[in-house]
């Protein structure tokens, strides 16, 4: 991949809609399923995700002409893990209610394949900026994925939105938990696991509805100047 | 040939040896900065976890450092050392806190916390961790509901051992319907605990401090 | 788009569905019998959402309302539903439980013909985990009862969540299952938990009864060919067999074979929700295989799981093995490979 074609548009629309990694590549469900079971929850973990993965895709992309190719592995992996650890204690000293909720998911972003996947794919090719520009913006997907399953599940399921929000903001924010249905039963079901496979097929359907009528309208006006539709394999 | 081989791996390991070298400092330098201020919110939290059942207000030690480890017996029925903090107020003994495991519960171990004041009342009860069906044994859980709070001011000389038990099974402690199981596990695990604490209550105040936090 | 798998509006799918329906009526004469009123509110509510669901998801789907609708498939859908989950519960409960069967577990699946997994047990799993509570609440049968509910009494607790003054605990009942399971907890031994008021002559009281009629109705479909045997007989004749080895091994920790035919949902999910057409093995190989592999959970659900039974966990998971089950028992066909269509 030579330098000159990078376009920040594309990488921005890549990461965001057409190659989603939550919706799109079906890239590191593992914490996307588990955690997505409010809004506070899901987007805590995904910002966690998109900041290791930009400070990751930099990190690799300033020493990528000094690592020899056969260890480039391990020295990502190594990168990531710090960063990861340096996260997690942060969290842990300074939002620790927060970090106790998200629990084992902050250290497993280590594992998570997007963030090794974004450097091996991007970062070890490209200059620092795109670099990472490419890694918060896909991590930046993985967040509104996850916030828009946590928004979901949590009023299906719990009949509020930004519920425990003061874990991650500190006490005075606990006026923004908007209480979306008074006096809910609660439906389990969709804060449970299998609410999370559901609440993901119903996005994943709903994204693929709006690409199809888009690719209808731009087949309508071949004129249009349309973004290409996202069909994938 | 072979010396060219042997090189190129020499520089790899070289290479590798000093990303990790770099990245162990990182993490020592941020280890040494949060290290004291996870601490200090670790107690934080756990001062306020022990203020939700005895206000902070009724003693005046530090009850994280005045903290014992009972030893493992069959009246508490713990198999590990039970972590006890003692209030004390003017040098006096005040209340325990024992941290107490309640291990039949429907999906195994309840843990919880039990703050008993020194003249053999229940201050309070707090399910800790737990593993209980969600929407029909988690109302032991403060978040979800009130439940756990029927143990305030209990004492075994306000009810009889006959009466520590789910009203299902002829005891006086109300239990939401649908779910016995749970709530028996979380009585049975309080009154020995109280049982326990009157019959040791000398012994527990007078330990030697040995904080498991240290 | 590929075509639908489109019925012909055949005769035969509806006469099938209201002979199965037909099936249920001698049980439901016995559940009225022993537990009141209560579950022909369960049934009605069922059937009207079941209904109502089916014609807007036609609708949505541009399918005919006619040739569909009145297939029945949807009615017995609702009617198994109604009659795995306790009776005596708010209107809501069984409305959106049908109404998820119907729409999530049918349709979105691509409707009948498409779904891989039975819709009224994913109603019942749905339920089962959103709202344990109600769904563990039993009425007691009527003559273990101390204030037997009456028709209007039974629909003023429906739609207005009380009684007149009695609790609901008053009316319900830990069923013979879950007592038997608490009661292990507490180390009392079979024999002397089943002489509990709520235990019949060889299962629970009265549940018994209707069981004995889920078999009677099997035994007519059988007989109609409308279902084989090997569903219910592979289903049935594992859970005897695990359930006597572990009889055999410790008689006063388990139960014996007779009582786990006889309880909770073995009958009705042997004949009438493990042999749904759609979500069960084409061959009779495969559906020996189904059989066994549903009755082995549920013996493992019902006395080592979570759950009280076990009937819908066990028939989804292996729903979810009928394309693998089906792959491997494909008779094969000389002058034909593998190489498809």
């Amino acid at each position: 991949m030579s330098d000159s074609t990078i376009s920040y548009k594309e990488i921005i629309w890549n990461g965001l809609w057409k190659n989603n990694a939550g919706i799109v590549a079906l890239l590191g469900l593992c914490p996307l399923l588990a955690v997505s079971s409010t809004v506070v929850n899901g987007v805590s973990l995904g910002l966690a995700t998109a900041l290791v993965m930009a400070c990751s895709n930099g990190a690799v992309s300033v020493v990528r002409n000094w690592v020899p190719n056969e260890i480039r592995i391990p020295v990502f992996i190594l990168i990531i893990a710090v960063l990861v650890t340096i996260i997690q204690l942060a969290m842990n000293a300074y939002m620790q209610p927060l970090y106790l909720v998200l629990g084992i998911f902050v250290p497993l972003i280590v594992v998570n394949c997007n963030v090794l996947g974004r450097a091996e794919a991007f970062a070890s090719k490209n200059p620092v900026l795109p670099s990472m520009v490419d890694g918060f913006v896909v991590g930046f997907g993985l967040t509104l994925t996850l916030g828009v399953l946590g928004a979901m599940r949590e009023v299906f399921g719990k009949g509020t939105l930004f519920s425990g929000i003061d874990l991650a903001l500190g006490e005075s924010a606990r006026q923004f938990v908007i209480t979306v249905f008074p006096d809910y039963q609660g439906f389990l079901f969709a804060i449970l696991p299998p609410g999370a496979f559901l609440g993901l097929g119903l996005i994943i359907a709903g994204k693929n509805w709006i690409d199809q009528r888009a690719s209808k309208k731009a087949q309508m006006q071949p004129a249009a100047d349309l973004p290409p539709s996202s069909v994938t394999a | 040939m072979s010396t060219s081989i042997l090189r190129h791996a020499s520089t790899s390991a070289g290479i590798l040896t000093a990303f990790a070298i770099v990245g162990t400092a990182l993490l020592a330098v941020t280890y040494l900065v949060t290290r004291p201020i996870i601490a200090e919110t670790e107690k934080q939290a756990k001062l306020a976890l022990i203020g939700q059942i005895l206000p902070r207000s009724q003693y005046d030690n530090d009850i994280i450092k005045d903290a014992a480890l009972l030893p493992p017996s069959a009246e508490l029925g713990n198999k590990e050392p039970t972590p006890v903090y003692r209030a004390s107020k003017q040098g006096r003994p005040y209340a325990a806190v024992l941290e107490v495991v309640a291990p039949d519960g429907y999906s195994g171990k309840i843990r919880m916390i039990v703050a008993i004041k020194a003249d053999g009342v229940v201050s309070g009860v707090r399910v800790v961790t737990h593993n209980e069906t969600p929407g029909l044994g988690d109302y032991i859980d403060i978040a979800k509901n009130a439940w756990i709070r029927i143990f305030e001011g209990k004492s075994l000389s306000k009810y009889p051992d006959r009466d520590w038990k789910v009203k299902k099974d002829g005891g006086k402690f109300e239990h939401m319907a649908g779910a016995t199981v749970t709530p028996r596990a979380v009585v049975k695990a309080v009154h020995k605990s109280l049982k326990y604490f009157n019959a040791n209550r000398d012994n527990i105040f007078s330990l030697p401090a040995d904080s498991p936090h240290p | 788009m590929s075509a639908p798998h489109v019925l012909t509006p055949d005769r035969s799918v509806s006469t099938i569905m209201l002979m199965v329906l037909g099936a249920l009526v001698p049980a439901i004469c016995a559940y009225y019998y022993f537990f009141g009123p209560a579950i022909l509110i369960s049934l009605a509510l069922a059937s009207v959402t079941a209904i109502a669901a089916e014609a807007a998801m036609l609708r949505l789907r541009k399918y005919p309302l006619k040739f569909f609708l009145f297939d029945g498939s949807a009615l017995l859908t609702a009617w198994l539903l109604a009659l795995s989950i306790p009776p005596m519960a708010p209107w809501w409960l069984i409305v959106a439980g049908t109404a998820f069967a119907i729409i999530v577990a049918k349709h979105l699946y691509g409707g009948l013909g498409n779904n891989l997994f039975n819709p009224a047990m994913v109603g019942f799993a749905v339920l089962m985990i959103s709202f344990p509570a109600f769904m563990t609440q039993w009425p007691a049968p009527l003559m273990l009862s101390q204030h037997p509910v009456g028709f209007t009494e039974a629909l003023q607790y429906y739609f207005s969540g009380t009684l007149s003054g009695v609790k609901l605990d008053a009316v319900t009942m830990a069923t013979p299952l879950d007592t038997l399971k608490t009661q292990l907890q507490l180390q009392h031994a079979v024999s002397d938990v089943q002489q509990m008021p709520i235990f019949g002559a060889f299962g629970g009281k009265g549940s018994e009864i209707i069981a004995a009629m889920y078999l009677l109705g099997g035994l007519f479909l059988w007989q109609k060919r409308i279902i084989t045997w090997h569903i219910p007989v592979s289903f049935l004749a594992t859970l005897i067999l695990i359930a006597a080895v572990f009889y055999g091994i410790d008689g006063s920790r388990y139960a014996s074979p007779l009582f786990h035919l006889f309880t909770g949902g073995a009958m009705l999910g042997a004949f009438f929700i493990a042999t749904d057409y759609v979500t069960s093995p084409t061959t009779p190989r495969g559906k020996l295989i189904f059989g066994a592999g549903v009755g082995l959970l549920e013996y493992l659900i019902r006395v080592f799981g979570g759950y009280p039974d076990g009937i819908a966990f066990s028939v989804l998971i292996m729903n979810a093995a009928v394309p693998l089950i089906d792959a491997y028992t494909q008779p094969r066909v000389f002058g034909h490979n593998t190489k498809a269509e």
